[in-house]
């Protein structure tokens, strides 16, 4: 019996407003598109739960701010543009370039599966920077992000007693949308340090270039600032509490502080989410403007394997905008690579590019990553998941452990079942500060598939080789 | 915590450690929890430590809930659906379940 072998031109993973864009402009063209999302409804993290939101609670859009609103219109596109969606997709694999076909291991409703499509658009969004400090692990410390995500989703407030901490454009409007829901924080911890004369002149730059995002961003930090107890030149946060979060302390100019709360929201700004890109074996660098793990990218989303685009902010932080613009431009570079098997980049850079550019330079100077966060004090733990200290690490490389990957042997840092995503950045800046030596030279964990857990059961049943599926045959 | 909500729309009933819990429909397991006051999911697979969500976009691995015959989950990004039966997981989370190991030596 023949079956039928999953076949598609393009995937897209993600359906953010970069994988939408991109899958719109496709689709729209008469390419065979399918989104896969890990999410139950299509917007990524910006866009969370928008078309819900218009449907169910229209009257709290106006409290989520315009950018929120705009979502609606891409959603709608999306909707119309004959692409496949598959939410609650989560995609394990990438086979990689020494296989004959380029194909995805999914799992979607608990069963895994394969699927081959001719193109990959990776556009998997950011991931919040890790926040390693005392306590940090306690139920009741959450990220910004997740307390947003439950906010949008879901229409959960957190009570009066929340304490945020950090820094970051998403805190401050994260801390704004409180405000307009009339929920008024203990305190913002806010832990940027003064802003240096670099990030005035960029800023500077900035307002020029792009004049209607500054005046938001000035307007959510001047409401946040005049509307609520923010706390400037914080440092050494810790979490207390036996079960979970009873308190939070923190230290201003050498004085230690103490509020009573049942949770603290910490933020640190945003990083690519590379697992799969990483496990696609596709070539990365640090970025030291923004202090993390980045895709080699060149024209609009290509990368070191001809076959894989990456686009948004899992190719470098640059904001909902960016990653449309990106979307667009990427999916002219695909149609060129699916009629003649040719990479051609797009290599002219819009005006509006451009512009943006200039905005996100001041933003990773005026939100650079906190101190505290990324050489954690000895006692902290750094992976969740193994429960393994920056001590252990700091002692790993003192003996002369070169790199997170050896240090894994020794300590299992980065073996539980997040595999790394919550302590890949910090291990490898912890054991590059200790030899004295650049990021780039410690390297990252070496990030293989599955990258998602994936049960036996499941990996057995599945059709593992075009025309040998078992189910059907 | 997060505030109880009231008044939901189209509730869902369902359980946690044999608590009669509601949720909104489209809520995620995690969102339901939280939702109803609950924010310690497990126990720590190392020390047995209370944890509970953290990142809420399938990032952290910190929300793994039991559910009924549907096994570990990660709560963020499950939903809830009408009945379900969700209880902690132990800090004895079966590595071969997971099956995380087994693969990775391919
Ligand atoms: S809360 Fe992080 S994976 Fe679910």
């Amino acid at each position: 019996m023949t079956t039928q072998l999953p076949l598609c031109d393009v995937a897209v993973i993600g359906a953010g407003p970069a994988g939408l864009t991109a899958a719109c402009e496709l689709a729209e063209g008469g390419r065979d598109v399918v989104v896969l999302d890990e999410q139950a409804a299509p917007g990524g993290q910006i866009y969370k739960g928008v078309e819900k939101v218009f449907a169910d609670r229209p009257q709290d859009i106006r409290f989520l701010g315009g950018e929120y609103a705009g979502g609606e219109r891409l959603m709608h596109r999306f909707r119309q543009s004959g692409a496949k969606y598959r939410p609650g997709v989560s995609v394990w694999q990438i086979t990689s370039d020494q296989e004959p076909e380029l194909g995805l291991g999914l799992i979607e409703n608990g069963s895994a599966q394969m699927l081959y499509p001719k193109h990959v658009i990776l556009a998997t969004g950011a991931m919040e920077r890790p926040t390693p400090f005392e306590g940090w692990t306690l139920p009741g410390v959450m990220t910004v992000g997740a307390a947003q995500s439950l906010l949008k989703s879901s229409r959960l407030l957190p009570e009066d007693d929340v304490v945020l901490a950090g820094t970051g454009p998403l805190l401050y409007l994260y801390a704004a949308q409180l405000a307009s829901f009339g929920i008024r924080p203990q305190a913002i911890l806010d832990t940027r340090p003064s802003m240096s004369l670099r990030a005035v002149l960029l800023g500077v730059s900035a307002l020029a270039a792009c004049p209607k995002s500054m005046l938001k961003g000035m307007k959510w930090l001047w409401s946040v600032r005049v509307k609520m107890n923010m706390v400037r030149g914080v440092h050494s946060l810790k979490a207390q509490g036996e079960d979970h979060l009873r308190s939070v302390s923190y230290e201003v100019r050498g004085y230690r502080h103490k509020l009573s709360t049942s949770l603290l929201l910490v933020h640190d700004g945003v990083v690519p989410n590379t697992w799969l890109s990483m496990s696609a074996g596709i070539r990365h660098h640090f970025d030291s403007a923004q202090s993390c793990w980045v895709p080699d990218i060149h024209g609009a989303g290509s990368t070191s394997r001809k076959c894989i685009s990456i686009i948004g902010d899992g190719a470098r932080i640059g904001g909902a905008s960016v990653a449309a613009m990106q979307g667009e431009r990427v999916a002219c570079e695909v149609d060129t690579y699916l009629r003649t098997q040719h990479c051609s980049t797009v290599a002219t850079q819009s005006r509006a590019l451009r512009r943006q550019r200039r905005l996100r330079r001041f933003l990773d100077c005026a939100f650079s990553p906190t101190a505290d966060f990324q050489l954690p004090a000895d006692e902290t733990i750094v992976c969740r998941c193994e429960e393994v200290t920056a001590r252990e690490i700091r002692q790993v490389a003192a003996r002369g452990c070169m790199g997170p990957n050896q240090g894994k042997a020794f300590t299992r840092c980065g073996m539980g079942p997040c595999m790394g995503r919550k302590c890949a950045l910090t291990v490898s800046q912890v054991m590059a500060n200790a030899h004295g030596v650049p990021v780039d030279q410690i390297g990252h964990y070496r990030i293989r598939s599955p990258i998602r857990p994936i049960t036996v059961g499941q990996f057995a049943d599945m059709a593992l080789v075009p025309g040998q599926d078992k189910k059907a045959s | 915590m997060f505030r109880p909500r009231t008044n939901l729309t189209d509730p869902v009933n369902f359980s946690f450690e044999g608590r009669r819990l509601t949720a909104s429909r489209g809520d995620t397991i995690a969102a339901a929890l939280l939702g109803s006051g609950v924010f310690i999911f497990r126990e720590s697979a190392v020390s047995g430590i209370p944890r509970g969500p953290f990142c809420m976009i399938g990032n952290c691995y910190e929300c793994f809930v039991q559910v009924g015959a549907m096994g570990v989950v990660q709560a963020c990004l499950t939903e809830i659906t009408e009945g379900m039966q969700i209880s902690k997981v132990s800090n004895s989370i079966d590595e071969s379940e997971m099956g995380i190991k087994e693969i990775s030596k391919r």
